[in-house]
């Protein structure tokens, strides 16, 4: 059935530091079914950010394998010591990082069109159109003209998502995108992730915000030591892990929060 | 003593000339250093071994030794070794482009490397082909973020020029020092020259500190 | 390229002679610059506006014309305009000295301005008094902070020094301007003088490149 197909399948991912000095990756197994909303958690250090920027090709990898609907396209090639890519299966995926990286030098709307213009070598009119209608639904119609500096976190961040999805991507990937924000602009970004799953889009999640975690995850990974410690359905993880570990993990964390 | 500072003003037409032959002079040595410069950073920051060592030789070379001696060397010794005669205009060009050359491309070495890993990681994350990361993210952060120290290059270049005197030059340096001598008003006539050098220096080193704001305030880089 | 080279005409002793009078130069102007650099960087932020516009002016112009001008204007305005009269070596000392001041009293300015905020509030915080955070807190902290910028304005005067040749004081330029007539082979001359220049300049530039690049390091 097709249903039923991984949409995502990583295979013994590892990946280490300073000639296997530090390994942060000890084999990595997951797979992920289409519209499937993933949240990984753990302690810092734990590879939880290091496993997303693998996925997206950002990171070398020394053996392992990921494929994407069917398609391998993280490979390694262990005797060069090389991570292979395949662009063109990547190039279905969007990811948005906590630090925004929009462009500094273009502006709002030139941050947008400029992959669907230069990657898919979309009409500038077509691209234009798309850009505005999404920042609409963004409520950011308005700064369009602006440029990065003169926004807000929450509104870089929002920006930085509707950038990712101009390529109309198969997966979403957000890697900690509330930590850099002040606590009061954090629910104007979760909202639009919100949005988005309401639209069934398949998302991976890396976030230290146990409510948020709660409230979008279809199911939940805890991640320390560079392997998963616990997989499981949100209520299972959050609510009344198996392991050990992870109890203490949430523990810590629901109390520091109170 | 008594000093007549109205004596310079007969001589306002010589010192334009000079301050013409100046002005003409950094000029054309701002707009070949600054590209001679972003060639050369291109070139250190490369994979290749010999253009990095090339570039890299060239550049310590000219920032380890006197402008005064480059001039030297490539008014007297560089037309022995071509066996072509070099007008004053050229020799200078040459030397003075070569020295903003080397001071422009550690300008440009560091702009490129200050834009960060994370711009990189957003290209691919867009999937944009190499060839658009360089020209529409690296290459106009690079060259923005490398304007205010241009700016302050070409303050250093138009100061520098004034070493060409030395060489029998006739800029603004050169005449002031002749008539100078020849109506024997030193403190005159050079206090003249230095604030002709001062009245356009100044204003540029001002625009640096402009520039530098308002890139911070508006694209924060 | 059909020229021949021949350095055995190069005599090192004049050029040694010549490089000891520049490295004099050199040192004696650092030692002004380093001093006065940092009494005027002191002046230039009084609350004052009466002592720090004048000394701004002074560094402003210094900044801002060429150095061969202000060696040219010190050899025939000083002893004319106040009637003194030094020796040549001296005269040059004392305008290498003044232009160095006028750098170094920006690069100490600028570390002094940035220390930051919070340290100065540090400071308040354990009652120190402000003469003792200026003392403790601020100067060390700028003071170490400039020293690569006074390395590099220090090894920039040991160049500019060059020009001092204009006025017949026998530096390194000097003595090989005059070898290079006497021995009509200027490029041979002028390639051994460059060289001992780039010799003494290029290991202190490497110093500050290291210092740069440990304190980025630490900062990271």
């Amino acid at each position: 059935m097709v249903a039923s197909s991984p949409l995502v399948k990583m295979q013994s991912l590892h990946k280490s530091y300073g000639d296997g000095a530090v390994q942060v990756l000890k084999g990595i197994d997951i797979e992920m079914k289409p519209g499937e909303r993933l949240v990984v958690i753990g302690p810092s250090g734990g590879g939880k950010s290091t496993l997303l920027r693998v996925m997206m090709g950002l990171e070398q990898i020394d053996s392992g394998s990921i494929t994407f609907a069917g398609q391998p396209y993280v490979s390694s090639a262990s005797r060069e010591k090389k991570t292979l890519i395949d662009t063109e299966v990547r190039r279905s995926i969007g990811m948005v990082f906590q630090h925004y990286t929009l462009f500094p030098h273009l502006n709002i709307l030139q941050n947008l069109v400029l992959a669907p213009r230069k990657v898919r070598n979309e009409p500038k009119a077509s691209a234009e159109a798309r850009a505005l209608s999404l920042l609409e639904r963004f409520g950011l119609a308005a700064k369009a003209r602006a440029y990065p500096a003169q926004l807000s976190g929450g509104q870089k961040q929002r920006v930085a998502i509707a950038r990712a999805l101009m390529l109309d991507p198969k997966l979403m990937l957000f890697d900690e995108v509330t930590s850099a924000l002040d606590p009061e602009l954090v629910s104007e970004v979760e909202h639009v992730i919100m949005q988005l799953a309401d639209q069934d889009m398949p998302m991976m999640i890396v976030t230290h915000d146990m409510w948020f975690a709660k409230n979008i995850a279809s199911r939940v990974i805890f991640c320390a030591g560079g392997v998963v410690v616990e997989d499981g359905p949100p209520e299972q993880v959050l609510g009344s892990p198996r392991e050990e570990r992870t109890r203490e993990f949430i523990e810590r964390v629901f109390h520091i929060k109170q | 003593m008594d000093l007549d500072f109205t004596i310079v003003l007969r001589y306002y037409d010589a010192l334009l000339i000079g301050l013409w032959t100046t002005v003409q002079l950094t000029m054309v040595c701002i707009a070949l250093g600054c590209a001679l410069g972003f060639v050369t950073a291109l070139g250190r920051t490369s994979k290749n071994f010999a253009l990095r060592a090339i570039t890299g030789t060239y550049v310590e070379l000219f920032r380890g030794t006197p402008v005064l001696i480059q001039l030297f060397w490539i008014f007297f010794c560089l037309p022995l070794i071509l066996g072509v005669e070099l007008s004053n205009f050229i020799s200078a060009t040459i030397a003075l482009t070569l020295y903003m050359g080397a001071i422009s491309s550690e300008t440009f070495r560091a702009s490129l490397k200050s834009v960060g890993s994370e711009q990189l990681d957003a290209c691919i994350a867009l999937g944009l082909p190499r060839s658009v990361q360089i020209r529409n993210i690296i290459m106009p952060q690079a060259v923005l973020r490398a304007v205010p120290t241009l700016l302050s290059n070409c303050v250093s270049l138009f100061k520098e020029s004034a070493l060409v005197s030395a060489v029998g030059m006739a800029d603004l340096m050169f005449v002031g020092q002749n008539i100078s001598n020849n109506i024997a008003r030193p403190v005159e006539v050079l206090t003249v020259v230095a604030i002709i050098y001062f009245v356009i220096a100044f204003p540029i080193t001002r625009a640096v500190t402009f520039v530098e704001r308002r890139m911070l305030i508006r694209l924060a880089i | 390229m059909n020229y021949t080279f021949d350095f055995s005409s190069i005599a090192i002793g004049p050029l040694l002679d010549g490089l000891f009078v520049t490295i004099q130069l050199t040192l004696a102007a650092n030692v002004i610059g380093i001093v006065a650099g940092f009494v005027l960087a002191l002046l230039l932020m009084s609350p004052f506006a009466i002592v720090r516009v004048p000394f701004m002016l002074f560094v402003e112009f210094f900044r801002c014309t060429p150095a061969i001008i202000q060696v040219v204007w010190f050899f025939y305005c000083v002893p004319m305009l106040l009637d003194v009269f030094l020796d040549p070596l001296m005269m040059g000392i004392l305008a290498l000295g003044l232009n160095l001041t006028a750098f170094n009293a920006e690069a100490y300015r600028a570390s002094i301005q940035g220390v930051p905020r919070e340290q100065r509030d540090a400071g308040i915080a354990l009652g120190l008094n402000p003469l003792q955070r200026i003392r403790y807190i601020i100067l060390p902290t700028a003071f170490r902070e400039s020293i690569p910028v006074l390395l590099t304005n220090g090894i920039g005067i040991f160049q500019q020094s060059a020009l001092v040749a204009i006025v017949a004081i026998q530096d390194l330029m000097y003595e090989g301007k005059t070898l290079a007539t006497a021995t009509y082979r200027p490029i041979e001359t002028f390639t051994v003088v460059a060289l001992i220049y780039f010799a003494v300049s290029f290991p202190v530039s490497q110093v500050v490149g290291l210092i740069e690049r440990r304190r980025a390091l630490a900062a990271a």
